[in-house]
Formats: C-alpha cells, structure tokens, sequence
C-alpha cells in the first residue's frame, strides 16, 4: 500500500530524515511515536505531499509513484489526514466543501437527500450537533469537535489511507472514547491502512495489533509492536533510547 | 411604522425590500425598521438618512463593480445601521463611505469584503461622531483578499465627544496557502478550492438572502 523507498527529508534545506524507510501493507495499522520535534508530523506532511517539504527519494502508494503528485492527487488515491489542529475555513460550509468533493470524486451530481440523511447518520455517531453539518469547517469549534468534523469528513469521503496526527490530543475522556469506537468502526467497516502520531495508549489500544516505530536522530531508531508502545510508555523516550545503547 | 422611500421601488416583504435601481444615484429615507438589500446593482452615489428610533441593514452585494460607489449615511438620534458591503472588481475603483452621526444612542456597523482580481481598489471608511453628543457606538470590520489585484483599505474614525465607543479590524491578505491544503486534501482541485474560500469570504457578511440569490 504505502512505501517509503529510502528517502531523505528536507524543510528549507534543514534534514529532517535520512534514509527512512517505511512500508505500510493494505489494513496495518503503524505507530509513529518520538519526543516533540523529532519530526513525526513532518513525515506525514510529506505522505500527503505538503510542498513545504522536499523528498529526495520516492514514496510509493498502491505501486504508484506519488512522489511527484500535488496533495489533491494524493487524495484522490485515497490518502487523508486528520490533524492535530484542523483547519478554520470561513465562509466555507462542510456540506458544501463535501457537496463539491464528492461530486468531483463521482462525477455525477449529488443526491441531497441522501447526502443529508448520511450525514446526520455520521454526525449522531459521532454525538456530534448536526447544525455543524451547514456551519463554516472548524470555525469557533471546540477542539473536540473539530477532531469529530474530521473524522465526519473521512466517513464521507472514504479513504483507504488515513493519517491520525495526535488526534488523541486535548481530548476529554468522552470524546477519545467517541472518536476511537468511531476509528475503530471504520477499520472493521473498510480496513483501510492507518498511520497514527500519538503520544499516548489511549487510542492505539483500541485496536488489537499494530506496528510501532520509534523515532530520533533523523531515523527510525526501534521497531516492534504493541509491546514496545508500552515499554516506551512506561520509561519514557529518553530512558528507553538509553537504556537500549540506540545512540 | 416601518417604511422606506427611495426613487425606485422595488419589492416587499415584512420591512424586507429587495432594490432595483434605475438611477445611479439613490436616496433611501428610512423610519422604523428596514432591511434592504441590493444585488448587482449599478449605483454611484447612496445617501442613507436615518430618522430617530430608526434601524437599517443593509445588504449590498456587486460581484463586477462597473463603478465608483459613495455612500453618505446620516443619523441623528437612537438609529442603528448594518452596513455590509461586498465588492469584487477587476478593475481599478473607489468604495467610499462617509457615516456622520450627529445626535446620541447611535450605533454604526460597516463591514466590507472586497476580492480584487487586477488593479486597485480603495475602500475608504470615514465615520465622524460629532462633539458633545453621547452613547454613540462605531465599529468597522474591513478585509481584503488581493486575487491578483491590490487593496487599499483606510479606516478611518472621527470622535469629537469623548463618549464613544468606536473600534476597527483591517485585515488584507492573499489566499491562505494552508487553507488551500486542508480543501486540497479533503479532494478538491486546488482551483475549486481557491473559488470556494473567495465565496466564502465575500458572502461572511451577507444574508442567506444574498448568498442563495448570488450563486457563484
């Protein structure tokens, strides 16, 4: 499904990664974790082809070549992210952004009816107040539900690919049960390949299995499963990277 | 009582009045309670008076400004008046609006959204509160998107009473680059997301009215 084939990242020239690797199969799910500023989000700006990072090397997405393609080609293979800030978009309401995206991605004009119906579906899964379907995106929303409008987009627009970019964070106990039971619902409904950036168990026990990867020093610097999250939840980035003679 | 006269009226519903000028200069002389809203319309110069205990929003919406525009607002006593102007104009114009406020219990609110997609446009707010009147309130909400053209935006209050409350917000800026990412990786081909974000800017302060009337 995804493959970064040995690339080295760059933001104005700074290196960020040298030679990182990592290849995501169809339904896995992968952890990135690392202390703050080690470059976690930048690596999934550069999946979703954020041109504020350069790529010297390829990255791959179903065999394709996706290195060169602008973020609206990306997403039209099916790679979406949630971020852990989302977005303010004034004037722009989430029916008419989805209206519009959905339209292009069939080509057939939108049934509204039913368009509406799935929505408000989507929104009372979510507990989310379904006025926010023709509010403005994000704005004057709260940070937990700005996470579940995002989450409303992806069930909508079905990707097979989905970045998480701490969405765990500044969640109340409610909302991250709400917002994983709906993550998890979707990965059983369409098992997509998820990449999630947390800091946290939080979300990533909800599901059964996944692989970890630890990163610092411009490289990824230990790989396992769910038990290495918890390792490294429980000494710390610092005490783990000592501990194992990484550096 | 509620009512409106200008020279050229036009269409009714509960103080609700949809204008089709004919005449590039206009008059609206209003009592009571007014909405007014005025779509495309080729208007030069609008004078606005404002009897006391009067309230007027007005809705004034022209997506290829052919011309200048002056609007002169007066009021006198316990008046309230919404002005939302949105332009959007290839070429080189002027939008100047002039509020004089002569009495007390005031309240002036003129916001402008203005998209320009070649030369200059300038959009001058000059809002003058008169000395020893009282309770007068002047806001000015005032942004630009500079679409391949530029924006000059001069906000500009006058208080000669000391008992005023007045305020302005000016932004100008071009698309925002992050914006344009998040619509791009929701799936939208980057035009379509840049034609999104200037309807959504230049309607922010219209009237579901206007937006359902105005299209894209």
């Amino acid at each position: 499904m995804l493959n970064i084939d040995n690339i080295n990242l760059y933001i104005n020239d700074k290196v960020l990664f040298e030679g990182l690797n990592l290849k995501i199969n169809a339904g896995e799910i992968h952890v990135l974790m690392g202390k703050n500023g080690v470059g976690k989000s930048s690596i999934a700006k550069a999946i979703l082809g954020d041109e504020t990072y350069k790529v010297d090397g390829h990255i791959y997405y179903n065999d394709i070549d996706i290195t060169n393609l602008n973020i609206y080609e990306r997403s039209k293979l099916g790679i979406y992210i949630v971020n852990q800030s989302p977005m303010e978009i004034e004037g722009v309401t989430n029916a008419e952004m989805l209206r519009t995206t959905l339209s292009d991605k069939t080509n057939e004009p939108i049934n509204i009816l039913k368009f509406n119906k799935e929505l408000e579906s989507i929104c009372a899964s979510l507990e989310l107040d379904k006025r926010f379907i023709h509010q403005d995106i994000n704005v004057g929303c709260s940070g937990g539900e700005k996470k579940k409008i995002e989450l409303m987009h992806m069930w909508m627009l079905k990707p097979s690919f989905i970045i998480l970019d701490e969405i765990d964070s500044g969640l109340d106990v409610d909302a991250i049960k709400i917002v994983a039971n709906s993550l998890k619902k979707y990965y059983e409904e369409y098992k997509p390949s998820i990449l999630i950036i947390t800091h946290s168990n939080t979300l990533i026990d909800t599901f059964d299995d996944y692989y970890v990867h630890l990163l610092d020093n411009k490289k990824i610097l230990l790989e396992g499963n769910k038990e290495l999250a918890k390792e490294i939840l429980s000494k710390g980035y610092k005490n783990l990277i000592k501990d194992e003679h990484l550096l | 009582m509620n009512k409106i006269l200008v020279s050229d009226i036009i269409e009714l519903c509960n103080n609700e009045y949809v204008i089709n000028v004919k005449s590039n200069d206009v008059i609206f002389n209003v009592e009571g309670n007014v909405k007014v809203y005025l779509i495309d319309e080729l208007i030069n110069n609008l004078d606005i008076n404002l009897k006391d205990n009067s309230k007027l929003d007005v809705y004034f919406c022209n997506k290829n400004v052919n011309n200048n525009v002056v609007i002169n607002i007066k009021q006198n006593n316990n008046s309230e008046i919404n002005l939302n102007l949105s332009i959007i104009s290839n070429a080189k114009r002027e939008i100047i609006v002039n509020n004089n406020i002569y009495g007390n219990n005031n309240k002036s609110m003129i916001s402008s959204r203005i998209i320009s997609n070649k030369e200059l446009i300038k959009n001058i707010i000059n809002v003058y509160v008169e000395k020893d009147t009282i309770d007068n309130i002047a806001l000015e909400d005032l942004k630009g998107i500079t679409n391949g053209g530029l924006i000059q935006i001069e906000p500009n209050i006058t208080c000669l009473s000391n008992e005023v409350s007045a305020n302005h917000l000016t932004t100008i800026g071009n698309f925002s680059k992050e914006a344009i990412n998040y619509l791009m990786s929701k799936g939208l081909k980057e035009l379509e997301a840049k034609k999104l974000i200037l309807q959504g800017f230049i309607y922010s302060n219209q009237s579901d009215y206007i937006k359902n009337m105005g299209g894209d």
